[in-house]
């Protein structure tokens, strides 16, 4: 099965493998929308597409397109039924592959200019901006979608997914953090020099260009996409400035970045599961041009409690670029898992214990990495402990993290504004404080007289009990285990 | 008579019958429904002060039971004329 290439082709897919509905009946725009995905994600429901959306026809709405790993799995061509660690060796493997460029297309075959309004006639509100939650500080134009620009002097393309508030028709404000790509570009570059900075957001896009543009990779995400598709991602030039834009995306909004006038945005509904972050001035972008393909899809993410795309896709690919950051550096490591519902916040790490202060370096390397900011806990457990059996993470961690020796804080570290627990002046100013949570025996114990045994089935009988006690298991009287 | 809509941290923000600059959003229905303005505007805790009504968000978007009549005194353009 091959991945889909654009947000159509993979809205099909879903609709075919019972993963995405087609909701024939309008929709509201102002909350009805937001609500339907926010349910379907709390449930794990199939995928909403809603076809016909009030006061805009023509227009159609996909929801919650990557909040479960069998959308995962379809976004990238497997098997819908792909375990979570099947799905990350595949994303591993394509993305240690060789770089895919992309190639650049004539206008005429790009889908995403069937229509174009410029001057006059771009207004924000002739798109179908919904109202995702209530209460929210605006209508988002941009919940799943791709902010694509280049840096002014090393011309890297970055493609990031910064939420985007409509503000007014031609105006949004969106919430750029100081540490990533895009944030270090307006402060070190357009900011003191007083320049705008060209951007274009991408909106209805190929899953696997959704990934890239949120996947904390070094890789720059035209060619991310490629390695993901196994094929060169489809660009065209945008019509008002020299950016190039997926060809296939369904929404194209061009324009320029005002890097010292700002306009409120926020509060929103956030991946977190709360509304954390304050209403506050952030980063202004004035749409110049609006693009189009006929009967437009504009994709919603809707953040709240798990588990919603931003938990399940950010774990994702923030725990597998640990773990090659971590092998890079010769860590003993047997595997990284985050679990969606810790809202991308615990790191668990499984390690082969060979030396001591190893819970210590992963702690360090990882807080210290470019992925640092977005979480604030590294539990660090032996390779005899399955990372992705929380029930035995758990136990781990109650039974053998000591309370003065294994628990390692780090103060003033980098953060988000959108940590619920930290303090208002630690939100302003993005700072974050950390811990390592050791749940490693330590490595100067007797293994013998010091180390506890675990006492469990697996551990303390012999091979040929087990087997016995596992091949007579229905003829004591017991159900099957699955 | 037009609807908008505040956010505020505290009431307090909101004095009456005097002459402040608020950032509003529009709660008319169509397609336009919350887009935003910067205005200068006098309000009002009697409703029939004035002939639109404002209602009040706090911090994290909750409704907040103030309301105020509104009369808004015209646009302020808070964008540097570079940008215009
Ligand atoms: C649904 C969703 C919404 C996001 N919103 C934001 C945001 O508003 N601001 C932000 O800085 N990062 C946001 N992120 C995370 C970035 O997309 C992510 O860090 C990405 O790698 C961009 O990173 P970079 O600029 O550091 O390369 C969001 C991610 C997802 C999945």
């Amino acid at each position: 099965m091959a991945a889909p290439r654009s947000n159509r082709e993979f809205i099909e897919a879903c609709v075919k493998s019972g993963d995405a509905v087609r909701i024939k009946q309008e929709v509201d725009w102002e909350n009805e929308a937001g609500a339907i995905v926010r349910r379907a994600c709390e449930l794990a429901a199939p995928a909403p597409f809603m076809e016909k959306i009030k006061d805009y026809p023509g227009f159609s709405y996909f929801g919650a397109p990557l909040s479960t790993y069998r959308r995962m799995a379809i976004s990238m061509g497997m098997d819908p039924a792909s375990s979570l660690p099947e799905i990350g060796r595949e994303y591993v493997k394509r993305t240690n592959g060789e770089v895919v460029p992309p190639v650049l297309v004539d206008r005429k075959d790009a889908p995403c200019k069937e229509n174009i309004l410029k001057g006059a006639d771009v207004d924000l509100c002739k798109l179908p901006v919904p109202l995702v939650h209530d209460g929210d500080g605006g209508r988002y134009v941009g919940t799943w979608h791709a902010v694509v620009t280049k840096h002014p002097v090393r011309g890297d393309v970055n493609w990031g997914m910064y939420r985007q508030m409509m503000w007014d028709s031609r105006t949004m404000s969106g919430a750029v953090f100081p540490f990533s790509d895009l944030g270090k570009a307006l402060n070190d570059y357009y900011l003191p020099r007083g320049e705008t900075c060209p951007f274009a957001t991408a909106i209805g896009l190929s899953p696997l260009a959704a990934m890239a543009a949120c996947a904390p990779s070094p890789i720059p995400e035209p060619e991310l996409v490629g390695m993901l598709a196994g094929e060169p991602a489809r660009l065209v030039k945008c019509e008002t400035n020299d950016l190039e834009v997926p060809a296939d995306a369904e929404i194209i909004l061009e324009g320029e970045i005002f890097p010292d006038y700002k306009v409120e945005e926020g509060p929103f509904g956030e991946y977190t599961g709360y509304r954390t972050s304050p209403r506050d001035f952030r980063v202004t972008f004035r749409v110049n041009c609006i693009t189009y393909r006929n009967n437009a899809t504009m994709t919603i993410s809707n953040m709240g409690v798990p588990q919603d795309e931003g938990q399940l896709l950010r774990s994702f690919s923030l725990g597998l670029e640990l773990e090659k950051l971590l092998k890079s550096q010769g860590i003993p490591v047997t595997g990284v898992y985050m679990h969606p519902r810790s809202t991308h916040h615990m790191m668990i790490v499984g390690v082969k214990p060979t030396y001591s202060g190893v819970a210590q370096q992963i702690g360090q390397l990882a807080f210290g990495s470019k992925l640092g900011p977005w979480f604030h806990m590294v539990m660090v457990v032996d390779d005899q402990t399955d990372i992705y059996n929380w029930d035995e993470v758990y136990h781990a961690f109650c039974t053998r993290c000591h309370p003065e020796n294994g628990i390692h804080i780090y103060r003033n570290a980098p953060g988000t504004p959108l940590y619920p627990f930290a303090t208002p002046h630690e939100r302003k100013y993005s700072i974050g404080s950390k811990v390592v949570f050791d749940c490693l025996w330590p490595t100067d114990w007797d293994r013998i007289n010091d180390v506890p045994t675990l006492v469990s089935f697996k551990n303390v009988y012999p091979k040929d009990v087990q087997e016995k006690v596992t091949s007579n298991w229905t003829a004591y009287g017991y159900p099957p285990v699955k | 008579m037009n609807q908008w809509e505040v956010y505020v941290n505290d009431v307090k923000e909101l004095a009456e019958d005097a002459e402040i600059e608020l950032t509003i959003r529009t709660l008319n229905a169509g397609i336009h429904k919350y887009t935003y303005k910067r205005v200068r505007a006098q309000l009002s805790s009697d409703l029939k002060k004035h002939a639109d009504q404002l209602q009040v968000r706090l911090g994290r978007g909750q409704l907040s039971n103030s309301r105020f009549s509104i009369k808004v005194l015209g646009e302020v353009q808070r964008m540097p004329a570079k940008y215009l």
